[in-house]
């Protein structure tokens, strides 16, 4: 592999390397190279892809690169890209699968580096995405933290001088310093609200920046005005609001990106090319050129770049992409075979259905999209900001024109000023988030972690929770059930080697049982048939008996069977019996055949159960409930539960499913088990009931305060001397979450 | 109270010298990517 040769990441990669070299197959990784300069998708790319050119000449570029399957891959791209000349600094980020290259343009050019890439196997491709927003956001909070903290000294200080007494000379000095630092908030930290808000004027359209942008400026310019006159501006509770206000905006921006990325990633993960059979020659062509009808050959280690139907030749084909089940399916002529599955082995001609658009993966990809979009879908805080503050801008407005006619111009600015001051958000803009993270503590404490609050606010509306079978009901890994020592033994003997699930299984029980194995000599494996050879003087085979049941042959006959299956986990009854108190119907989805299907419903005492679902099936059925009026908690491991996880209310992954379940998920479950979502479902209503209390003591704070504010009863100083009381009310509120959800445990 | 003239600066300078420090931070890359550090804490390199 060109100038990496001994650079292996790992044994299982240098072994790999080793088998593919053995067979005589090096001439795939010519062709993975000759893939280089392909006419569609990799031509010209670059000329669209942002370059940044640096005060040192450098250049720098950020790409998304699909196919890196683990740390590993992440290692291998990266050295190899370092050890190109010219290549300064190379970063490939395994989390969100892009790579950031600094280079010396007299030395290389992006065309090489992209090749270089594609050469290890990996595609490069340009970011659907302009380079991460967030830095300017994280720049912005950190500036606007670090002058809060000081002005809130400051402020402590001036506020204690109204009543200790004060030297003026110390009191001016306080109030312009805390001017200089406040104004590179208003002016700067400031600026993407102010942005937010034109933007929305211009769509003309009440954004929820525009009462904010025009409550920071009144407050900023008030405060101007008086430091400038020799009285207390409120400059304070400015920068306080802005901090708040961009530390949500951040830990927004992070979210938002994570679920884009996902989508962006399933998007590009088909493969770009395919070799077309045209007469008796076969031409690599685009994926765009395939039409239905053609036929494409694929090899082994290829992934199919059209849904069709295999015409010739035999194999086994890796769908865990799409069906979640890490088990190949051994494939022939007449089976349909998906785009994105990967043949483990053997070679096929297909002739294609689908390209594009049309295919299976496609349509998840687009429905994983479509989860992207939801989490931009505003927070229940979002919603009630902007006429909340809306209301106070028009309070604070008539409190202006009712005492400038009445009082003058002096008084009304101080009461319209105590109004705004007052009814800062703060307390309503707190006691959801504050409530919320300590609901989100409380689930994440019981082993499920969500990723935003809304989807523990939404957990509430629940009624319903459909779980995924394999690998969530079940441990997802085949488990010896049945097998005498003596025949375990020679079994594992014969599988020894070999990498199979049920090998994999067998040898697991062996070990467990601590039997010696014995040495097999001239062991052949037929994929999808079983694995023979000769053992204890005799020729002994392992073949398939029937479901679930594998059947060792010896030179006599039938030695003996060992019966597998895929294990309930441990508390799954348990917990499908608590998520039945708690009031939700729970229903068993899988792609799996319906017996397999009721054996384990009835294991777990599950009564509803669908079996042979593909992925749209189950977001079908999902849909279906939700029209139906249900709320649903869809909980699945594999990619194939994508669609679903996306289309639920509230979307859970396992930890240990397919990584794409995890990014696209709400939330996932970290260990073992399902009994998490039996202890997120009580934090999140233990949560909702705290929201509710907060939201009422705030209301009535607001009320009374804005009343009295309104009404010229309270000074600009005891209104901001109110504003941390009402938080604190707010605070003690939220930290009564785990407690009542440790209540419910245990009544339950 | 005239030791405020001196303690003000020093303190604003103290706190700047940390805001620098995490500005720093940030332009240098470090909080682009929170998820990829404990991936990669088992790599010899």
């Amino acid at each position: 592999m060109e100038g990496a040769a001994d650079a292996f990441c790992c044994g299982g990669c240098e072994a790999a390397h080793a088998i593919i070299h053995g067979a005589g197959l090096d001439r795939w990784y010519a062709e993975r190279t000759a893939y280089a300069p392909r006419p569609e998708p990799l031509a010209g790319w670059w000329d669209a892809v942002p370059v940044e050119t640096g005060a040192d000449g450098a250049c720098t570029v950020h790409l998304a690169v699909d196919g890196l399957r683990c740390a590993s891959c992440v290692w291998l791209a990266e050295h190899v890209l370092q050890a190109t000349p010219g290549v300064r600094d190379a970063h490939v980020s395994y989390a969100t699968g892009r790579a950031t290259l600094r280079w010396d343009p007299a030395a290389t050019d992006l065309p090489a580096l992209a090749r270089r890439i594609a050469a290890l196997g990996y595609r490069p491709r340009p970011l659907t995405e302009a380079a991460s927003p967030d830095r300017g956001l994280l720049l912005r909070l950190g500036v606007a933290a670090f002058v809060a903290m000081n002005v809130m000294l400051l402020a402590a200080s001036v506020y204690a001088g109204w009543w200790g007494g004060m030297d003026p000379a110390f009191a001016a000095l306080f109030r312009w310093t805390t001017l200089a630092l406040a104004t590179p908030v208003a002016l700067w930290c400031a600026a993407p609200f102010y942005q937010g808000a034109l933007a929305g004027l211009r769509h003309r359209r009440l954004h929820m920046d525009l009462p904010v942008s025009l409550g920071l400026v009144l407050l900023y310019g008030h405060g101007l005005a008086a430091t400038l006159r020799g009285h207390d501006g409120y400059l304070d509770s400015m920068v306080m609001l802005v901090t708040l206000m961009l530390a949500g905006r951040v830990l927004e921006s992070r979210g938002r990106r994570r679920a884009l990325e996902a989508a962006t990633a399933l998007a590009g993960s088909a493969p770009r090319t395919a070799r077309r059979v045209a007469g008796d020659t076969v031409e690599t062509v685009p994926v765009a050129a395939l039409a239905p009808g053609d036929l494409i050959d694929v090899g082994p280690g290829e992934e199919l770049a059209a849904d069709g139907v295999v015409t010739q030749g035999a194999g086994q084909v890796r769908l865990a992409l799409l069906t979640g089940e890490s088990e190949p399916v051994a494939v022939e002529p007449g089976r349909r075979v998906v785009a994105g599955a990967l043949l483990a082995d053997g070679a096929l001609t297909v002739r294609v259905e689908a390209t594009g658009q049309d295919t299976m993966l496609q349509r998840m990809a687009r429905e994983l999209e479509r989860a992207a979009d939801r989490s931009l879908r505003p927070t229940a805080a979002d919603r009630l900001a902007p006429w909340f503050t809306a209301a106070t801008l028009a309070l604070a407005a008539l409190a202006f024109g009712g005492w400038y006619l009445a009082a003058g111009l002096d008084t009304a600015i101080m009461t319209t000023v105590a109004v705004l001051v007052v009814a800062c958000p703060c307390a309503i803009a707190l006691s959801q988030p504050l409530a919320s993270a300590a609901g989100l503590g409380a689930a994440a404490r019981r082993g499920l972690l969500f990723r935003s609050t809304d989807a523990l606010l939404t957990l509430n509306d629940v009624t319903e929770v459909a779980l995924d079978k394999t690998g969530t009901v079940t441990e997802g890994e085949l488990a010896v059930v049945r097998a005498d020592d003596a025949t375990l033994r020679l079994a594992a003997g014969l599988e020894r080697h070999s990498s199979h699930p049920i090998a994999r299984a067998i040898l697991a029980e062996a070990r467990r049982r601590s039997i010696p194995l014995p040495r097999a000599t001239d062991v052949r494996e037929t994929p999808g048939r079983g694995v023979e050879g000769i053992l204890d003087g005799g020729r002994h085979a392992l073949r398939s008996g029937g479901p679930g049941v594998v059947e060792l042959t010896g030179p006599a006959g039938v030695v003996g069977r060992i019966e597998l299956a895929d294990q309930v986990r441990a508390d799954a009854r348990h917990a499908v019996a608590a998520l039945e108190r708690l009031g939700l119907r729970v229903t068993l989805l899988t792609g799996d055949r319906a017996e397999v299907a009721e054996r384990i419903g009835r294991e777990v005492g599950v009564r509803s159960l669908h079996a042979g679902m593909t992925p749209d099936a189950k977001a079908a059925w999902v849909r279906a409930r939700q029209r139906a009026g249900a709320r649903v908690l869809v909980a699945g491991d594999g990619l194939n539960d994508g669609p679903a996880l996306a289309a639920a209310d509230v979307g859970v992954a396992m930890g240990t499913g397919a990584a794409s379940s995890v990014l696209v998920a709400d939330g996932v479950i970290a260990g073992d088990g399902i009994m998490p979502l039996v202890g997120a479902v009580r934090a999140a209503r233990a949560c909702e009931r705290a929201i509710l209390a907060n939201q009422r003591r705030s209301l009535l704070y607001n009320g009374v305060a804005v009343t009295a504010a309104f009404a010229g009863l309270i000074n600009p100083l005891v209104a901001v001397c109110l504003m941390p009381l009402s938080s604190g009310i707010v605070i003690w509120g939220a930290l009564g979450v785990e407690r009542a959800v440790r209540r419910d445990e245990a009544a339950a | 109270m005239r030791a405020i003239l001196f303690l003000l600066p020093v303190a604003l300078l103290l706190g700047g010298i940390f805001a620098w420090l995490f500005l720093r931070a940030v332009k240098s890359g470090q909080f682009d990517d929170l998820d990829d550090p404990p991936v990669r804490m088992l790599e010899d390199d």
